[in-house]
């Protein structure tokens, strides 16, 4: 289980890496039809304070595979912790993109939905076991 | 090996993890408020600062802007509460104007599709009734330097007014009595439906019309994109 939260962490920096560059990349903005003008990527919501969100998602897997790597009981409770409140978080993406943006991006929703809620889950299973536990 | 185990590799206590993830979910709340509220406002609306375009000495035809004769038309799906078109008009549109209608190598239409709000069908009424004085692009530019965030209310009266007074040869009595017939809120409604029919799916959608043939679209984001788009036309 802890390669799997490895894993998981590692395809969080990856998806997240992603979006923080296609944040910063050169991408046309527009207006659709239906809809409104902000995509997801480009709307006001993807940041905080100015700072893309896909950076602090990318800084925040970072160092959950740093804490899953070092392994000792706090870790893991540190993991668990900052796991949590990247699920918690990406509920409220997952609900301002429905709901109020009224547009998703594909790569957002994969974090949003599929890491972050898996990445939360493993490492909170993990506080279960003792650091040397053959299963873990 | 008979390890010293460190007490720290036993597993925290059932209250440390409590507390923990509560702070967990007290820090998940503190930042989804602190994203919500430290948002940048999704419009700015602070004039802009890039220069008006000069469209004096270039012939205007209603919507056409350009010599009559050339051979390729870019034309512009936009709406005038769009920030995308703004963009365009203040990034992309001197670069097509300045190098490619004011020489009379391509000819530039404007098409409304007003369908982001009330304030759209408003702007199109007034740009239909200018484009009756050969006076459409010049509005146009207007209205995108001054545009406030979408359906917020600032296409007002009076900030047409003013921006219409400033506009050599464009009589303003005469562009709001026409703006505000039935006849071009009609007019208006109808560029809206046209575009949709037309398939046209967002703004600003930029199509390039050599001839007479089928206008195919084109992704410009930039004055070297539409410049190799259009250089590309002219070419074929």
């Amino acid at each position: 289980m802890r390669l799997a939260a490895a894993l998981v962490a590692v395809a969080g920096i990856g998806v997240a890496g992603y979006l923080t560059w296609a944040h910063f990349a050169d991408s046309q903005v527009i207006c659709v039809a239906g809809g409104g003008c902000e995509t997801v990527q480009t709307s006001s919501y993807s940041e905080l304070a100015g700072v893309p969100l896909a950076l602090l998602g990318l800084l925040s897997y970072s160092v959950i595979l740093a804490l899953i790597a070092w392994d000792a009981p706090l870790a893991r409770l540190g993991a668990a912790v900052l796991a949590v409140v990247g699920l918690l978080f990406g509920l409220y993406l997952i609900a301002v993109q429905l709901f109020v943006i009224d547009a998703t991006c594909v790569w957002c929703m994969v974090n949003d939905a599929l890491i972050a809620p898996a990445l939360a889950v493993l490492t909170a299973l993990r506080l279960r076991t003792e650091p040397d536990d053959a299963t873990s | 090996m008979a390890a010293m185990k460190p007490t720290s590799s036993r597993r925290p206590s059932r209250w440390v993890v409590v507390a923990a993830f509560a702070v967990a979910i007290a820090a998940a709340v503190a930042l989804i408020a602190a994203a919500l509220l430290l948002r940048n406002d999704g419009g700015s609306t602070a004039t802009s600062s890039t220069p008006a375009i000069d469209f004096s000495g270039i012939p205007q035809a209603g919507a056409m802007l350009g010599a009559p004769q050339a051979k390729v038309t870019l034309i512009e799906y936009a709406d005038v509460q769009c920030p995308a078109c703004r963009i365009y008009t203040e990034e992309v549109l001197p670069t097509v104007v300045d190098e490619y209608v004011r020489p009379g190598k391509v000819k530039a239409e404007y098409r409304g599709y007003p369908f982001l709000g009330e304030d759209s069908l408003k702007g199109e009424r007034f740009l239909l009734a200018a484009a009756e004085q050969g006076k459409l692009w010049q509005l146009v530019d207007a209205f995108y330097r001054n545009q406030g965030a979408e359906n917020s209310g600032w296409l007002t009266d009076d900030l047409i007014r003013q921006l219409a007074s400033e506009i050599p040869g464009l009589d303003v009595d005469t562009l709001f009595a026409r703006a505000q017939t039935d006849e071009l809120g009609q007019a208006a409604q109808q560029a809206a439906a046209e575009a949709q029919s037309a398939g046209i799916s967002g703004t600003p959608t930029l199509l390039v019309k050599i001839g007479d043939a089928d206008p195919y679209q084109i992704q410009v984001a930039t004055p070297d994109q539409v410049r190799a788009a259009l250089d590309d036309a002219l070419k074929g």
